[in-house]
């Protein structure tokens, strides 16, 4: 039932934004939330060499490689290994559907600014769903858990789930600076063989949520 | 950055920034302060500890060899650049004196450095500081040592070749460590390394050779300047179509009662219609 209300008023926004899209420059299309997208810090001043990480507890660890994410709502658990970019440019995504990447040029998850991003398939070429596919079943409110090698796990609660051509990644997305998020992206449909497979991205944005 | 050269070598550390006189925030973007520019001093002259004055204020104090400062911001404008002996100054004989302008939004560095022969000098680099593509980091080297011209290698490749005082060269790589060294031009003979250099993604590297060919004092010191970065071109996180197949009917009917297929095949065909599709 909360899935039929879900996708109707899902329905709704991104028929009004489709329209509103035909006439401007293409934004991300918001499933639900607001989605950023020229947050500040895309462009970073030049800095020294970071300071040295100070000795503090586990759980402030700001840049411990992320080994597994979860989102309990939706059944989603993958393993995480770190990801960088194909010859191409494009981001690395893990070959097995059931594996998600890290971005490891970016933000770790538990960062103190910036977005962390974790990437995942949504189907693999073998016909396996991969365990991204459960972000479509995501809610705002729903729980992000990632788990960190050598530091306590951090949690992050979504915000915004957006569905935006493959080319109009929004920047923020990838961004270095400014406030800590979580960012979940996989694909979407539509799906258009001829033109290489999907031609969307699914963009969950998520927050930290409060620990203090 | 960690670097780990086997020579002396010190990295940019926040210490002499400390002893900054200016009351420059820790770092500004170039862009965002329309009237400042980005200032880096490095000192390369062997064995003197020196005061650093700009406009006859100083700048930095008990500046030791080798250090490179934090980027600091400045107004633009013009700076009587001194450098004394440590203690020396303001009021008696700058070893080194020079104007250097820098502009609005520029990002430079002063380099106080012996020249090729061996005499003390300042020269001014413009950073590059640029975007990089997703992946990649700028390495820069700058000779500014008493030594003759000089061939960069990584992993025994040649990266920059003929490579003079007071001049540098400049390359977009990709991103990670590769082991460095500086070999006299056209020749293999290793006057510096090798050395473990860490080229990071999205920022640039500036490496500076200084020190003395003669006193075999020649040594590396590194400088960077990070939020360079660019995002990847894409994420291509699909496969066969699985997700939506007419035979998957739970995940196919849900893509479809969200209407997010027929949505973003309108909005692809609006924007092909607009002409904004190659």
């Amino acid at each position: 039932m909360a899935v039929a209300v879900l996708a109707a008023v899902t329905a709704v926004v991104l028929g009004v934004l489709w329209l509103a899209q035909g006439r401007q420059q293409a934004a991300p299309t918001a499933d639900f939330g607001a989605v950023p997208s020229t947050a500040a810090g895309a462009a970073g001043g030049p800095s020294g060499t970071a300071p040295p990480l100070p000795a503090t507890e586990q759980a402030a660890r700001t840049d411990a490689a992320p080994e597994r994410v979860v989102v309990p709502g939706v059944g989603l658990d993958a393993r995480v290994e770190g990801v960088g970019v194909t010859e191409r440019g494009d981001m690395t995504v893990p070959d097995d559907p059931a594996v998600a990447g890290w971005y490891r040029y970016g933000p770790a998850p538990g960062g103190a600014e910036g977005s962390a991003v974790l990437v995942g398939h949504l189907d693999s070429e073998t016909g396996d769903l991969g365990e991204f596919a459960a972000l479509r079943d995501v809610r705002a409110g729903d729980t992000v858990e990632v788990r960190r090698a050598g530091a306590e796990p951090v949690a992050y609660r979504v915000t915004a789930r957006a569905t935006v051509p493959k080319d109009e990644l929004p920047p923020s997305a990838f961004r270095r600076t400014g406030p800590p998020v979580l960012t979940l992206i996989t694909c979407a449909p539509p799906f258009e063989p001829e033109r290489g497979g999907y031609t969307a991205n699914l963009v969950v944005t998520a927050e930290p949520m409060d620990t203090r | 950055m960690r670097t780990r050269f086997p020579v002396a070598v010190v990295a940019s550390t926040g210490a002499c920034a400390l002893a900054l006189g200016v009351a420059a925030p820790a770092v500004a973007a170039p862009a965002a302060d329309q009237d400042m520019a980005t200032v880096s001093v490095v000192h390369g002259i062997p064995d003197m500890t020196v005061d650093v004055y700009a406009n006859g204020d100083e700048l930095l104090s008990d500046f030791e060899p080798g250090t490179v400062t934090d980027p600091q911001s400045l107004k633009a404008g013009t700076y009587d650049i001194q450098i004394f002996e440590a203690g020396q100054g303001p009021d008696g004989t700058p070893a080194l004196e020079k104007k250097v302008e820098v502009g609005e939004g520029d990002t430079a560095t002063v380099a106080a450095h012996l020249s090729a022969d061996g005499k003390p000098q300042l020269t001014a680099f413009a950073d590059d500081v640029s975007k990089v593509d997703a992946g990649k980091g700028r390495l820069t080297v700058r000779h500014i040592a008493a030594a003759p011209a000089v061939d960069v290698r990584a992993g025994g490749e040649p990266v920059f070749t003929g490579l003079t005082n007071p001049n540098e060269d400049s390359a977009v790589v990709d991103a990670g460590t590769v082991e460095a060294d500086v070999v006299l031009a056209g020749t293999d003979t290793v006057a510096l390394g090798p050395a473990e250099l860490n080229v990071a993604e999205g920022a640039s590297t500036v490496v500076y050779a200084w020190g003395s060919a003669e006193d075999d004092n020649l040594a590396l010191a590194t400088q960077k300047f990070s939020g360079m970065d660019s995002m990847p071109k894409a994420v291509h996180a699909g496969g066969d179509g699985t997700a939506v197949s007419a035979n998957s009917t739970e995940w196919g009917a849900g893509w479809i009662a969200l209407g997010g297929a027929a949505a973003v095949a309108g909005v692809l065909a609006a924007r092909r219609f607009a002409g904004r599709r190659g």
